[in-house]
């Protein structure tokens, strides 16, 4: 009997899917090692509404950067995506994507997204992509598993906000969470387990949200960051949230890795954004000598 | 011919009442989990507001934390098992002072639990916890003390749930400060919270475990540098 579908390709050079067994509506798979000095995609795949676009160097070093780019314009109740990231020996890739993340009404069940991140020793990954956009009645969970070696270094961040109606008004979607494990040289050593359920009112929110409308956090975990860098960068998030027009009420915490852990509510995502940026660009600075990220150069 | 009683009778009982005691020294009454930044901001100021707080915490954070881990441990196979929920949920307590609690808490309890309800699975545990193999987290050691003692899962459970709404309470009554009678007012009234998330917690999983509030954790996080504190966390 026919299959209705065609079978995606075996692809025997990524080694099997994570994500066998799962329909997936968008799926990415991606191997990142050095050639010529270089950062670059060794081996990829995708198959319908997840793509990359074609690879940027965005400053003197060998770091490079992907976009992760979703055609279908937006993830639907029921739909699941699977992202799979490798990174080789000492090898750096910077991991964005092109648009913010559109999650929208999810009737019956929630859509769902899940990342597999395997970092070999020495290698960097720093994921920033663009805000997760949840509109009223979307339930959505991002589920993302890192191993990682001693020596190799991650920075995580994303931005939660609230979808707006036509007139402007903000829209309370049911339920997100974003659930990051990350397992250090084979051990479990942060569970970053993000749960937000606006709710009908600040007072269902008292522990969720308070008064704000919109959520951010930051993982970063390296074998140099010290409990004195935790604190400096306590000081310049601070420091820049105050600096921000619209208040920004900010977290920061040392977790074990070691790394240091930021979360923030505001109103705004600039305000938001200029917070974590402030942090990664410190990040980059201090880990690896690495100049501010300007995302929007080329 | 004698009947046979259906109830497991009342000896796990007072196991309970005893490892839920408030002067079971676990050390729980240096800890507000958070609640301190919240006294320190006027948002918690009196006993409506506690009330209130509390409500929430118990329904949106404990039942996801500890709640949850208590439940998989009286429910755990092995010590492979115990082993995974425990560095789950210490992992999953991404601010300082509440993982530093809980190891801190867990060494305590499970003192106590194995000196005197010694059973196999809490002497295994308790060999993982010295060899560094695990964290030690209160609630897991609360389980294994009551499951050995006979309590079922739902009871287990409610217990531990109660002593730590008992233990913030207790905190609150000082912190705020409110009255005693008050304190009893806000205990009482968390009983259908307690139950409610006994309910929730049988409905989750182990994806679920340490799901966090983000305003609740900022105030945990902010807790690290707060001025004149009276607790560790």
């Amino acid at each position: 009997m026919a299959p209705t579908m065609a079978e995606p390709p075996a692809i025997r050079e990524l080694g099997p899917s994570p994500f066998a067994g799962t329909k997936l509506v968008g799926e990415l798979r991606l191997q990142v090692g050095t050639r010529a000095g270089k950062a670059i995609a060794t081996r990829q795949y995708h198959q319908g509404a997840l793509r990359i676009l074609r690879p940027h160097y965005l400053d003197d070093t060998a770091q490079v950067c992907y976009t992760i780019v979703n055609p279908g314009g937006g993830y639907l109740g029921g739909d699941n995506y699977g992202i799979e990231v490798s990174v080789d020996e000492d090898t750096s890739l910077l991991l964005t994507t092109q648009s913010a993340t559109k999650v929208y009404k999810t009737p019956g069940t929630f859509a769902r997204q899940d990342m597999v991140v395997r970092l070999g020793p020495g290698a960097v990954l720093e994921y920033v992509p663009d805000q997760l956009i949840a509109y009223r009645g979307a339930s959505y969970r991002q589920f993302t598993s890192v191993d990682m070696h001693e020596d190799s270094s991650l920075l995580f961040c994303e931005v939660l906000t609230p979808g707006w109606s036509p007139d402007g008004k903000l829209f309370r979607y049911d339920e997100v969470r974003l659930r990051t494990e990350v397992s250090v040289g084979g051990r479990l050593a942060v569970l970053d387990n993000l749960l937000v359920r606006p709710g009908e009112d600040s007072l269902d929110s008292l522990l969720f949200l308070q008064d704000y409308t919109h959520v951010g956090m930051l993982l970063a975990i390296d074998a140099k960051i010290a409990p004195g860098d935790v604190e400096r960068i306590r000081e310049l998030a601070y420091r820049v949230g105050q600096a921000q027009r619209t208040p920004v009420h900010l977290g920061i915490s040392q977790v074990p890795g070691p790394g240091v852990a930021v979360r923030a509510l505001s109103n705004s995502t600039e305000a938001i954004n200029a917070v974590l940026m402030a942090v990664v660009d410190e990040l980059r600075h201090h880990l690896r000598g690495q100049r501010p990220l300007n995302l929007r150069k080329y | 011919m004698p009947n046979t009683p259906t109830s497991p009778g009342p000896g796990h009982l007072l196991t309970l009442l005893q490892l839920t005691d408030s002067a079971l020294p676990t050390g729980a009454f240096s800890h507000s989990m958070g609640l301190e930044s919240y006294l320190d901001a006027r948002t918690v100021h009196d006993e409506a507001s506690f009330t209130l707080w509390l409500e929430r915490f118990i329904a949106q954070s404990l039942a996801y934390t500890d709640g949850l881990a208590v439940r998989l441990a009286h429910e755990a196979a092995g010590a492979k098992e115990l082993a995974r929920i425990d560095a789950l949920v210490t992992a999953a307590a991404v601010p300082r002072q509440i993982r530093e609690a809980g190891v801190k808490m867990g060494a305590r309890m499970l003192h106590v639990a194995t000196s005197v309800f010694p059973t196999p699975e809490l002497e295994a545990y308790r060999l993982q916890v010295e060899s560094g193999a695990c964290s030690g987290h209160p609630g897991i050691a609360f389980a294994l003390g009551a499951k050995g003692a006979g309590a079922p899962c739902a009871d287990t459970v409610a217990a531990y749930l109660f002593s730590t709404v008992t233990s913030l309470t207790q905190n609150a009554i000082r912190g705020i400060p409110i009255g005693q009678n008050a304190g009893q007012r806000v205990l009482r009234a968390m009983h259908a919270p307690v139950l409610a998330a006994v309910d929730t917690i049988f409905t989750l999983d182990e994806e679920d475990l340490g799901a966090a509030a983000p305003g609740l954790e900022i105030a945990q996080m902010r807790h690290e540098h707060l001025r004149a504190r009276m607790f560790m966390s």
